[in-house]
């Protein structure tokens, strides 16, 4: 996910003019800023372009059988650490160093939570734990299910690599008050992970009526 | 010798731009005609397709001229001579233009909106007194008659409404008799379908029209089209040679 | 200086060492995971990803952002390498806009070259009917890797043109985002080194890559579809980067209005390749997945009962040409800014109607995006369809047509001069103009079913991809030549080679559409004698070489006048711009002093007026 970093990274100042001082960061910023927003209009595509295919494949009206608790607890989880995210970013704003490194912790552990949920109980890869009836391979409700998944599972995967480099950043004072766009970009990255889900969530478990397909 | 005015918004530059405009027009429109000679001609659904074609040619042969001979023109009447280092005249635009090529060139594609839906349908539609179903397989076709006669050539009687069913397991392929118009792709996992009216008797060449791996060149087959006792004479052969296969089976 | 000095020799090395350990990923992962050790398409696919990746490592694209992920600042590294001979910089990661143009551009005519010997060698085949010399396996490798290699060509100079003259037109230092520029830059070489990889195991299906048929072939295909999807990714950063640059970067006084309007062609071009590129990517991506994992996404599969529980083809051909359409005029949108941007110059009038013309931009890059069932007319899919994408298709031609009309409204009234940079400016339009008007004879979906798949497609599309690229490329080649070298072209060879390209190329297309209306289908590697198309093709071949050997002349005059020709001075064209107000060759920091914008950029004839202002030195 070099994009991610990038956004993120674009964050250094040109040493070339630092005598610009202030005026150059905030600049650095407005374009950064306006940079990420691209980015998730680009990949707003991509996930737009999944459920383009979740539909073309399966209708409004059919959806594979998936475990509905489990869904409604990944779901939530992914909802909780999104408020944990904001909670570490205002820490960070006032400077609260201790309260950040907290909150960030505790977000990336829920994205491994959420990861965990998505990869034992949607994905059955520990049938021991857990057996789950799809394969990427069987039909066209599990390869839809394991695209869509998967690549947002890639983003999660990636936001959590964020969550802990920037946490290592934080930790050797590399943020202040004032200027911590890396910890801004990975929240706003979080977050944008978070709401893709809310639009992933009903297209998998909600809308239209489970089928069980005869192989 | 004609003598040139002056003045790029001088009346007599239009006049003659639009002389020169109506010439080629009409001489690039028959040299289009010429050497682009569409093929589609034997069925009733290539006779629409054949039409517009040509219709399209003529709108082509008039908006080739007009950019072209102004184009050629301008290059010729606004030179810079030689000695000559003076700017071009200052003039920035012309809403009043402007709004003209825009709404005349919408109002063309109203009206070939109009003519390319009535046209379709006429190129897509049709009866269904005769049906085949073609199946192509990488790289080769087979055809199958209701009735159960199956062959490799496809033989139509000359003038009935034929349905076409196309189908095929393995790739993409496409139906496409160059003198009948209309193709049609045949993609695994649905049956697509294909009106003809064959009018001309004779023998044409079915060629698959998309890429389909390795001999795609060469996925033809045999067409013919008959008079319909032929046609008969035709059915009764094949389904006697093969109720005696089945027989001898 | 040690070879492994050079960027990309270290890149290189990083790319055959990251396929091995992919490979071997792969493999370990597979015996860990009880499977059978070899599978050829997931061993490749390891090995392509981290081949890509390695590339990037050893060249060093990625150093900066690992050194700040380990909290360690790098500075912006400017100017030409220490220690080391200045072409060096070319051949490894430099954050200069200008030089990361020039890596573009080079980049790009290297694979014109290429891609065009591959055209050659199968146009040769093709000049009489009869298998002579390529065997149609081969044929269709060769008539795919044409495809992807021309179009890989055709966005890496876009980029090129694109990165070297953005942040020169509008007065900006750099990009927003020098070292994303120069990773953009990089990750298309590994992606090119794979593409061309893919030609020692083939691959068949033309550029469009319809499955099931690329579901089905050589392991080549794996390689074509990360090629594609890391040249997709780096068209997305390198939009994004020009997006911003042109949002946020211009000077005081540089509205959007003001901007020379190659900008705004650049500007609408981005926004397509930021949004809509995803789609290929991902509909490529699909393509490797169900080739790997079997996912049935787009091959139909059928249970006991006959029903189809797999995937569709035709969702393929969605997703493919939501990307392709719009990618055409991706293509084609700079090369229409650049007639826009030459044809005042060499009128010394302003562009006639300059805020039409910079609106039709972004209406062709809007429209574009609803008209992409135009190449599915004869797909099966829904019959309704086919009239909605009649009617967007044709509504393209209305932007299109205020362009035209335009550049005419420039001409008329100017004070023509005819160096090579406005000859190809010139033929352009002739080209584009064939290229344009044979688009509405397909958009009408009646006449489409004929010509579909047919060669008369192959004239359409070369007719609009030469008028909207490849002359105007060449146009801009010749006209910032001196800016980028200090010295002139010389302009003979520069005439010969316009005279034998222009009227080549028109034989050429007119050919091919000809031969398509007499029933020549596209992509066959022979063809039946008896369709009466022999003449037709034996021209178009020749036609074909005529173009090449026009091309031969244009690298021989661009390298020898980088030696002997004339210097230019700043401003051998007495343009507006701002990029002709600095020396040439353009210095290592364009502008001394940030430039102001005071007036319009293409008032040419009206005295006393100027488009830029230098500020003075108190106001820095
Ligand atoms: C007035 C504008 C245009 C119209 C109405 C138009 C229309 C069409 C249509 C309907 C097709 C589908 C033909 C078929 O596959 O049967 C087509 C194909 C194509 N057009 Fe255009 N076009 C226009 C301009 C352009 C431009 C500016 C480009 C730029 C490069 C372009 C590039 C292509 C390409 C590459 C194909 C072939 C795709 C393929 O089948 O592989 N067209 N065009
Ligand atoms: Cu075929
Ligand atoms: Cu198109």
């Amino acid at each position: 996910m070099a994009a991610v970093t990038t956004s993120a990274q674009a964050a250094a100042l040109h040493p070339h003019d630092a005598h610009a001082g202030h005026d150059h960061y905030a600049a650095q910023l407005r374009m950064n800023r306006l940079g990420l927003w691209l980015f998730f209009i680009s990949e707003g595509f991509l996930f737009g372009g999944l459920l383009t295919v979740r539909f073309f494949l399966w209708g409004a009206d059919t959806r594979p059988e998936l475990d509905q608790t489990i869904g409604l607890i990944v779901t939530s989880v992914l909802l909780i650490s999104s408020v944990s995210m904001r909670l570490a970013e205002t820490a960070m704003e006032r400077g609260n160093r201790k309260a950040f490194s907290v909150f960030i912790l505790l977000t990336a552990l829920f994205g491994l939570i959420f990861l965990g949920g998505v990869m034992v109980f949607e994905w059955g890869l520990f049938p021991s734990l857990y057996p789950a009836h799809l394969t990427p391979w069987g039909d066209k409700y599990g390869a839809v299910v394991f695209a869509m998944t998967g690549m947002h599972a890639l983003h999660v995967i990636s936001g959590i690599i964020f969550i802990l480099i920037v946490w290592n950043l934080a930790r050797k004072g590399n943020f202040s008050q004032e200027r911590h766009w890396g910890v801004e970009s990975c929240a706003i990255y979080w977050h944008y992970v978070d709401v893709v889900w809310i639009f992933f969530y009903p297209a998998l478990y909600l809308i239209g009526n489970a089928v069980h397909v005869t192989h | 010798m004609l003598k040139l005015p002056q003045s790029s918004t001088d009346r007599k530059h239009f006049m003659i731009v639009g002389a020169l405009v109506v010439v080629t027009t009409i001489i690039l429109g028959f040299f289009l005609l010429a050497i682009l000679p569409i093929k589609a001609q034997a069925s009733v659904q290539a006779e629409p397709i054949r039409w517009l074609f040509q219709l399209h040619l003529w709108l082509i042969a008039f908006l080739f001229s007009l950019v072209v001979v102004f184009m050629l023109y301008s290059l010729l009447v606004f030179r810079r001579r030689k000695g000559d280092t003076s700017e071009g005249e200052h003039f920035e635009g012309n809403t009043v233009l402007e709004i003209v090529w825009t709404v005349v060139p919408l109002v063309l594609v109203v009206i070939f909106s109009v003519i390319g839906l009535r046209t379709l349908q006429q190129a897509t539609s049709g009866g269904d007194d005769v049906q085949v179903e073609a199946v192509g397989f990488q790289w080769s076709w087979t055809f199958n008659y209701p009735n159960g006669v199956t062959s490799a050539e496809m033989v139509l009687p000359v003038d009935k409404p034929a349905l076409i069913s196309l189908r095929s397991n393995d790739v993409i392929h496409s139906f496409w008799v160059a003198e009948w118009g209309p193709k049609q792709d045949l993609v695994p996992g649905m049956t697509t379908t294909l009106h003809i009216t064959p009018s001309k008797v004779g023998e044409f060449s079915l060629a698959c029209a998309e890429l389909c791996g390795l001999s795609h060149w060469s996925m033809l087959a045999k067409i013919r089209v008959v008079p319909e006792d032929e046609y008969t004479a035709w059915m009764d052969e094949k389904l006697a040679a093969q109720n005696l296969q089945t027989a001898s089976r | 200086m040690r070879l492994t000095s050079l960027g990309v020799v270290r890149g290189l090395v990083g790319y055959f060492a990251g396929m091995l350990i992919g490979m071997a990923v792969v493999v370990i992962s597979r015996l860990v995971l009880g499977m059978s050790a070899w599978d050829q398409e997931a061993v490749w696919v390891g090995g392509i990803i981290f081949s890509i990746i390695g590339f990037l490592l050893g060249v060093g694209a990625m150093s900066d952002w690992l050194k700040w992920t380990r909290g360690v600042q790098t500075p912006l590294r400017h100017g030409p390498p220490v220690n080391q001979p200045a072409w060096t910089r070319y051949f490894g990661v430099d954050y200069n806009h200008k030089v990361i143009g020039i890596q573009y551009g080079v980049t790009a005519f290297m694979l014109l070259v290429v891609g065009g010997s591959f055209a050659l060698i199968f146009r040769s085949e093709l000049a009489d009917s009869g298998i002579t010399f390529l065997q149609p396996g081969t044929y269709n490798t060769v008539l795919s890797m044409h495809g992807w290699v021309a179009l890989a060509a055709i966005l890496l100079g876009i980029a090129g043109i694109a990165n070297y003259l953005v942040p020169l037109m509008i007065g900006a230092e750099d990009m927003a985002f020098p070292r994303l520029n120069a990773f953009a830059y990089w990750l298309n070489v590994p992606a090119i080194v794979t593409l061309l990889i893919s030609m020692l195991f083939g691959w068949d299906s033309g550029w469009t890559a319809y499955p099931p048929l690329s579901l089905r072939g050589p392991v080549g295909y794996q390689m074509v579809f990360w090629a594609i999807f890391g040249i997709g990714l780096s068209s997305i950063l390198g939009s994004l980067n020009l997006i911003v640059t042109m949002l946020l970067m211009r000077p005081k006084g540089m509205t959007l209005f003001r901007m020379p309007i190659l900008c705004w062609a650049i500007l609408a071009t981005s926004i397509i390749q930021l949004t809509a590129t995803q789609l290929i990517g991902q509909a490529f991506l699909m393509l490797s997945f169900e080739r790997t994992l079997g996912m049935p996404l787009f091959n139909p599969i059928y249970n006991a009962a006959g029903e189809n529980i797999g995937g569709q083809p035709i969702l393929f051909q969605h997703l493919f040409w939501f990307y392709s359409h719009p990618a055409v005029y991706v293509f084609v949108l700079p090369g229409l800014g650049i007639i826009s941007e030459l044809l005042p110059v060499f009128s010394r009038k302003p562009l006639f109607g300059y805020r039409w013309v910079a609106l039709s931009s972004l209406a062709i890059a809007l429209v574009g995006f609803l008209v992409w069932g135009h190449h599915m007319f004869t797909s099966g899919y829904q019959p309704y369809l086919r009239v909605v994408f009649m009617i967007s298709t044709l509504l393209v031609a209305v932007p299109t047509g205020v362009k035209f009309f335009s550049w005419l409204g420039t001409l008329w009234g100017g004070r023509l001069t005819f160096q090579t940079p406005m000859l190809f400016t010139l033929g352009a339009i002739s080209v584009f103009l064939i290229g344009g008007l044979s688009g509405p004879i397909l958009a009408t979906a009646a006449t489409d079913l004929f010509l579909h798949d047919t060669y008369f497609i192959v004239g359409h599309f070369h007719a609009t991809i030469f008028g909207g690229f490849v002359f105007p490329f060449f146009a801009a080649i010749y006209y910032w030549y001196p800016k980028i070298t200090g010295r002139m072209y010389n302009e003979t060879m520069g005439k010969l080679h316009f005279w034998l390209m222009t009227p080549g190329f028109w034989l050429m297309s007119l050919a091919q559409m000809t031969a398509g209306t007499m029933g020549m289908r596209r992509r066959i590697a022979d063809y039946d004698p008896a369709l009466g198309v022999e003449n037709v093709q034996l021209l178009v071949t020749i036609a074909g070489f005529v173009i090449a050997f026009s091309i031969l002349i244009m690298i021989y005059n661009l390298f020898t006048s980088a030696e002997v020709g004339v210097l230019a001075g700043n401003n051998p064209w007495r343009s507006r711009s701002p990029e002709w107000q600095i020396p040439s060759p353009a210095p290592e920091h364009s502008y001394a002093r940030p430039i102001t914008v005071v007036g319009e950029p293409y008032d040419y004839g009206l005295a006393g007026s100027t488009y830029i202002a230098t500020a003075g030195a108190g106001d820095d």
